[in-house]
């Protein structure tokens, strides 16, 4: 099996495409724009041209940006690196015209033959593949399409010869194929008609309720909101009621929007961030616990390589991708013990606050359950 | 540009795509349903939703099926309400 480590420009260049497909596998990668899609199976069956998706759509984001502008050089990297082992004819970066400016950096750099910059109306787009397509290619991705096996589905960028990605998933292929750095992290930003914005990166499976006390929200000041879990128009409800129970950041985690409860997150469509000047804030290594799904979604559980009580380090594999449909490795994003594994999900415990600290102030907070009790995922918002 | 529902949702009115659009911008005018184009975010999330296809592009919409964009662009939206009517 070929390993996840360290690997200079030239030796990623060297991968075959079934290599680097196996090291996305492993490496646990999957959309992270909210589709949750295992990413290493786009890569199954390679087409000639690459999209990368730079168009925050949902209003207020911010992540996708910083991450382009804080990681432009590991960009052009992959960038090249992706040309050759997936011999792509071309890559281009989609782009809302509003960031021409943001993106100024990228078109000094994109006429050596590596990529493009393609612009994209501001129509707002959700982060929709076929939209991206249509606007930044002359060609459409079908409606409808008929299968060799007499099915009928709806229409795909592979279609048509493209591949759509977006801009952290690339990220994550970066740090997988460069760093030999498996997914742990998420980054997503949190803000609200009432709170003061910050882009964060956390552990896969913080809790949202600890996110949120670190940055300075609690009972008092914010009991009255409600934590979306997404952005204005597409979102999962994560905390009803901001100190009763808890929810962890997902790998499809884009945001934390904090509204008042009793209303609708479209109700705030018109909402106008400004870019934190202090750019992204990593919360890694000082999140108290952590609840990793083994799976979920598309995605069947990988096989636990760990039990209760064993103590593991930051990186280490817990869970083996099975071979059956879609499923991808699964990987410790803190240290600490495994205090549980149930219903497909990894508990780790320890590191920066003492559990019963911990728990003592989710208790003070209002109530919010212990890590591990808490219902990891929430049902889906009913109004979407 | 906008997406357009179209025949094929006349004795249909599945009501999937309404269930689908993020901006609820999706109105029941009678016979069918119609998107309405100043609301539409040009997402295309209803259009794989619907079981029937009556939904296209703005600028695909077949020839003989024009006069279902005129129709969605003059329709008056003030007098309902998006989504489906309960009960």
């Amino acid at each position: 099996m070929v390993e996840i480590k360290q690997r200079s420009l030239e030796e990623v260049k060297a991968l075959s495409a079934e290599e680097a497909v196996e090291i996305m596998r492993q490496a646990g990668i999957v959309g992270a724009g909210g589709g949750g899609f295992p990413t290493y199976f786009k890569y199954k069956s390679p087409q000639p041209h690459l999209i990368v998706n730079a168009t925050e759509s949902e209003p207020g984001y911010w992540g996708d940006k910083l991450l382009h502008k804080e990681h432009r050089e590991e960009f052009l990297q992959l960038f090249e690196a992706m040309k050759t082992i997936f011999e792509f004819e071309q890559i281009s970066l989609g782009v809302h015209e509003r960031d021409r400016e943001w993106f100024a950096d990228y078109v000094e750099h994109a006429d050596d033959g590596i990529f493009d910059v393609r612009y994209v109306p501001n129509t707002y787009a959700l982060g929709e593949e076929k939209t991206l397509v249509k606007h930044a290619t002359d060609t459409r991705v079908p409606r409808f399409v008929d299968t060799p096996e007499g099915m009928r589905r709806p229409g795909m960028p592979p279609d048509v010869g493209k591949v759509v990605n977006n801009t952290e998933t690339l990220l994550n292929i970066y740090n997988a194929l460069f760093l030999g750095k498996p997914l742990t992290s998420k980054f997503f930003t949190l803000y609200g008609p009432e709170t003061e914005i910050k882009v964060y990166e956390t552990p896969i499976g913080a809790s949202v309720s600890e996110v949120l006390k670190i940055a300075g929200l609690n009972v008092q000041n914010s009991g009255h909101l409600s934590v979306l879990d997404g952005g204005p128009y597409l979102h999962d409800v994560s905390i009803e009621e901001f100190g009763e129970g808890d929810a962890y950041v997902r790998r499809m985690t884009n945001a934390l929007f904090l509204i008042p409860r009793g209303r609708q997150g479209k109700e705030y469509a018109d909402i106008e961030t400004e870019c934190p000047e202090e750019g992204i804030v990593s919360l890694v290594g000082e999140i108290s616990g952590v609840n990793l799904p083994l799976g979920g979604g598309l995605l069947k559980p990988a096989t636990p390589l760990v039990s209760e009580g064993d103590e593991v380090e930051y990186g280490q594999k817990l869970g083996e991708p099975v071979d059956e449909g879609f499923s991808v490795g699964v990987w410790a994003s803190m240290e600490g013990e495994i205090s549980s594994i149930e219903n497909d999900i990894v508990a780790i415990s320890g590191g920066a606050i003492p559990q019963e600290e911990a728990e003592a102030e989710a208790t003070m907070a209002g109530g919010a359950s212990p890590r591990g009790e808490a219902e990891p995922f929430q049902e889906a918002d009913s109004s979407r | 540009m906008a997406y357009v529902i179209t025949e094929a949702c006349i004795g249909t009115k599945n009501t999937a795509c309404v269930g689908a659009c993020p901006v609820d911008c999706i109105y029941d005018a009678d016979d069918h349903f119609l998107i309405n184009p100043a609301e539409c975010i040009d997402c295309s999330m209803c259009m794989p939703e619907c079981p029937v296809e009556a939904i296209y592009p703005g600028d695909e919409v077949p020839e003989n099926m024009q006069h279902y964009v005129s129709r969605a662009a003059e329709f008056d939206y003030s007098k309902t309400a998006p989504g489906v009517e309960v009960n």
